[in-house]
């Protein structure tokens, strides 16, 4: 069978099996922590706006923050207790986010829930709706409303939905102990979405290091009308929604537009569970699969509530097995720090690495030596060595000729670098500068009318 | 006094604020030709330096009668009156020199030092200034060729003035001589006459900050 | 508790600048080797010369400049060892001083350093020597390892024309002490490759484009491409990263121009050997391959096509 890819890319750790080993094979537990921080900005767009107040009593599924916009989804309490705060708590360097706390009283008391029925018979027009209500974003890290994502503007059309379990970043099994145990969930998501906007096509994208969850999922699909599995090249960033569209479909996004402008909508693994979830069983998402692994005693892959606290899940994992130097959440190829392991998680929270003192030590930069490794890794096909130079030197138009907008920060040339140079930090920083600079050019075109 | 003080300004401009070989980086095609050794440094800085001091004192002189719109041709001839000069002198006087200037001598008609000196200083100040400033220019790009020519002359051939100096056993580094020789130490020199120039100027701003 | 904060990515490829040069250290072991074995102890003292001088000028400069002292990246170390293997065994020690000095101030750190200097230092420096004293830089002795006997003077077979291919591949030619042996060049290709210091692309793109070149011009190819430093320049001194393009594409146009410069000045110029001159001024173009090679961004192919 050919195995499809991308242009590009590179393998990091890949002598360590991409420090998945330690987790691969371990089954989901299930893990109920006493107490969770659920904050209001679990998605990209507005956040939620919260409904209940200190002292309340609260099920598992009822709603604490109402949808603040169209770009917003609810969120729903993921454990039954009583309310002891609702207050701005700092996240993430975002600034404060507003977060409801809950203490749990273990009495595991659901809101009445209301299921639509076997994807195969629900009424098509009531599955989007349906997603909404059930407060679900994409889950793979970039929480956007899936409501929106499926929601096109006029005139477009999706001929394949890929279901994206690929699962390329570091660390991370909670996507592929999700497809071996609940790899029929992930299929009627998929179908509950393909009836809703009438696609013919559904593709469920998988990386071939993970031949077990290919089985599953291939036994999964089989009989079910218009899906099928393709198996990808084990590469960073397979995963990554542009090329995982272009090694499935052989399309390209046109750059700076989104993937259903080549008729293709990527939905995670984890997402299309919910989505069945909210569509035969009528549940909110209150809880997802992350993978605690790095320097802790028992690595593990934990289904837990939305919001439990870090500290939380390491205990559940035995504790440290180090004296930790960094924690992030997510792979170690995008992951973001955490500043404490009071840090509570969210919906998009798919793992969370402990480096050791050693191994989260920062690098000096040394000078460019020109050997184009870079340029040989960038998924995208631009020149980093050129944007960096830019970059440092505060010379964002010509960062932006460089096409650095193009750059979906993977880190593939900062990991390949030998000089060790910030190339992805830079770049992050001269993006965010340039969508201010636009920012500030539209509000005074605008005033100006 | 303060006339003297100008004056004494005005020379000392020429030979290192603004060097014409180290900081105006004018006339450097005879730069880099003829400074293979140091004689031959020198006679084309003489030679231009008469040249330029007669040049602007005539121009300097003239300044009010010659028409704008034809003021080039007019400093061109009057500075190949005084190459015309040089030329029949040298060839009259030190035939050795004159063949190994060859064609940079009457190539001084043409040299930008001279030109740009009669376009931005001699026919705009009187003539005693303006000989001044012939004569700092001069004595700058004499230097300036006497220096080139000199390490050139000890790397390229062991020896200054034809004098050897290194000892028969040192083999010459014949790539000094060459045109790229010339390109690598007048680079060499520019970069290390900026760098001093810079320091200095430096330490004079610091100072005066720290007087403010 | 105190947990670092930092952006992604978090992790990174244990290469580092330091091991690559380690690399190519380990890659011209094998030719370092056979040439101190080919021509004794003159080729061993000049090779050492040249590399403590690389490493000392370096030192030096970065104390005298107060820049951050970098002589462990082992950078200069490799230019100094790859000068030393451009001259012949026979050459006198001030030829060896000189020259990684030249290589390492003038071409190297008075361009910035490390990464900024647009020509490879090792090249220039040897350029430099050969304009400046071609004889000391021409006259070569046959290998006494081969010979037996004391040191005979010869010149290159580039310019006899009378070796034997396989003399010329096992190394039994006067030439400089590292381009003799193409059994040990090809060995250090090979620990290049395998390391991926390297890819195939310029070493191979060059050899072609000087067999090709050779044969289009009337030369014998196959002596073309064993005789002088061919080979030795294509492995080592081609690939020098801050000196040639960044994308494979880019690589090959600029190893092929090399193969068609080295051709034409060995059949039609005055000098019996181009690869230095070659390889020069394949460098100067390199800014302008980068610059103008068309780039295929994902997404924007079509933009390209209009344009």
């Amino acid at each position: 069978m050919l195995k499809k890819t991308f242009k590009r890319g590179i393998h990091p750790l890949h002598r360590q099996g991409s420090g998945k080993n330690a987790t691969k094979n371990l089954p989901i537990e299930n893990y109920v922590s006493d107490s969770v921080v659920i904050h209001m900005s679990m998605n990209i767009g507005a956040p939620a706006v919260p409904c209940v107040k200190k002292g309340d009593h609260v099920k598992i599924g009822q709603v604490i923050g109402t949808a603040g916009g169209f770009v917003s989804v609810p969120v729903h309490a993921s454990i039954a207790g009583e309310v002891t705060a609702v207050e701005p708590i700092p996240y993430l360097g975002t600034g404060n986010v507003t977060a409801v706390t809950i203490k749990n009283d273990f009495s595991d008391e659901w809101v009445e829930l209301h299921p639509l029925g076997s994807v195969e018979n629900v009424d098509p027009s009531l599955v989007i709706p349906a997603i909404r209500e059930a407060g679900i974003t994409g889950m793979g890290g970039a929480s956007f409303p899936t409501h929106v994502k499926l929601t096109f503007k006029e005139g477009a059309v999706c001929d394949t939905i890929i279901v994206n379990g690929a699962e390329c970043e570091t660390h991370l099994t909670a996507d592929h102990r999700l497809m071996l145990e609940n790899s029929v969930r992930i299929v009627d998501g998929l179908r509950a979405v393909m009836r809703a906007l009438i696609v013919p096509k559904g593709i469920i994208a998988i990386e071939d290091n993970k031949p077990d969850a290919i089985a599953a999922m291939q036994k999964a699909a089989a009989g079910r009308i218009g899906v099928q599995v393709a198996v990808l090249k084990t590469k960073y960033p397979q995963g990554g929604e542009k090329q995982l569209i272009e090694a499935v479909s052989g399309r390209q996004v046109p750059s700076g537009g989104l993937p259903i402008d080549v008729g293709v909508v990527v939905l995670n693994v984890g997402t299309c569970a919910a989505i069945a979830d909210a569509v035969i069983d009528g549940m909110p998402l209150v809880s997802r699969v992350c993978t605690v692994t790095g320097c802790v005693k028992e690595p593990k892959n934990l289904r837990i509530p939305v919001g439990t606290i870090v500290e939380d899940m390491i205990g559940a994992c035995g504790g440290f097995s180090e004296d930790p130097g960094k924690i992030f959440f997510g792979g170690a190829m995008t992951g973001i720090a955490i500043p404490n392991i009071q840090t509570p998680t969210a919906k998009s929270t798919n793992g969370v690495v402990v480096f050791n003192e050693a191994e989260s030590r920062s690098k000096d930069e040394s000078p460019c030596i020109r050997c184009g490794k870079c340029v040989a890794a960038c998924p995208i096909g631009l020149n980093p060595y050129q944007i960096k130079v830019a970059a440092d030197a505060s010379d964002f138009a010509a960062a932006e000729k460089l096409h650095v907008m193009d750059c979906m920060l993977c880190g593939s040339c900062a990991y390949m670098c030998p000089a060790r140079r910030w190339l992805t930090p830079s770049f992050r920083f001269a993006k965010d500068k340039i969508v201010a600079e636009r920012k500030a050019a539209a509000a005074k075109g605008g005033s100006d009318k | 006094m303060s006339e003297k003080m100008k004056l004494g300004k005005v020379i000392s401009n020429g030979i290192v604020t603004e060097n014409p070989t180290f900081r105006l980086v004018l006339g450097t095609c005879p730069t880099l030709a003829v400074t293979t050794s140091a004689i031959n440094g020198l006679g084309m800085g003489a030679a231009a330096t008469f040249v330029l001091i007669c040049s602007n004192l005539v121009i300097s002189l003239l300044r009010n009668f010659i028409p704008d719109k034809v003021r080039i041709p007019a400093f061109i001839v009057v500075i190949c009156t005084f190459v015309t000069m040089v030329q029949l002198l040298m060839q009259a006087f030190i035939p050795s020199l004159y063949d190994a200037l060859g064609i940079f001598i009457p190539l001084i008609v043409v040299n930008c030092i001279i030109l740009a000196r009669a376009e931005a200083f001699a026919s705009k100040n009187g003539p005693v200034a303006s000989a001044c400033d012939g004569l700092g220019m001069g004595i700058g790009f004499t230097v300036a060729l006497v220096i080139l020519g000199s390490i050139r002359e000890l790397i390229g051939n062991g020896s200054i003035f034809g004098m050897n100096v290194l000892g028969a056993s040192y083999e010459p580094m014949l790539l000094i001589v060459l045109a790229s020789g010339g390109f690598l130490t007048y680079g060499l020199m520019l970069g290390l006459f900026n760098l001093i120039v810079k320091k200095s100027e430096d330490k004079k701003k610091r100072k005066e900050a720290e007087a403010a | 508790m105190n947990l670092r904060i930092s952006t992604a990515p978090h992790i990174h490829h244990p290469v580092t600048t330091q091991r690559l040069m380690i690399y190519v250290l380990l890659a011209l072991l094998p030719t370092t080797a056979v040439g101190i074995y080919a021509f004794g102890l003159p080729a061993l003292m000049l090779l050492a010369i040249s590399c403590v001088t690389a490493v000392l000028s370096e030192f030096l400069w970065q104390k005298i400049a107060k820049k951050r002292v970098l002589i462990s990246d082992c950078s200069a170390l490799v230019t100094g060892l790859i000068l030393g293997l451009n001259l012949p065994a026979n050459a006198p020690w001030w030829l060896a001083v000189i020259g990684s000095a030249f290589a390492v101030l003038l071409v190297k750190q008075l361009f910035g350093g490390l990464g900024d200097n647009f020509l490879n230092p090792a090249m220039a420096a040897r350029a430099v020597l050969l304009a400046s004293w071609p004889v000391h830089m021409t006259s070569f002795v046959l290998p006494t390892f081969f010979s037996g006997a004391d040191a005979v003077t010869g010149a290159t077979p580039l310019a006899t024309k009378s070796a034997q291919l396989m003399d010329l591949f096992m190394g039994n030619i006067p030439g400089t002490i590292g381009e003799v042996s193409k059994v040990a060049i090809l060995l250090g290709l090979l620990i290049l490759l395998f390391t991926r210091t390297i890819t195939w692309h310029i070493p191979f793109t060059m050899v072609a484009s000087v067999f090709v070149f050779s044969w289009l011009f009337g030369a014998d190819p196959v002596y073309a491409i064993l005789s002088g430093g061919v080979l030795f320049g294509a492995v080592f001194m081609a690939t020098d990263y801050v000196t040639n393009p960044m994308t494979a594409s880019g690589k090959m146009i600029y190893a092929a121009g090399i193969g068609l410069i080295i051709a034409v000045i060995r059949q039609f110029g005055a000098y019996p050997e181009g690869v230095t001159y070659g390889i020069l001024l394949m460098n100067i173009a390199t800014p302008l391959i980068d610059r103008f090679l068309p780039q295929k961004i994902y997404g924007r192919q079509k933009e390209v096509k209009k344009a």
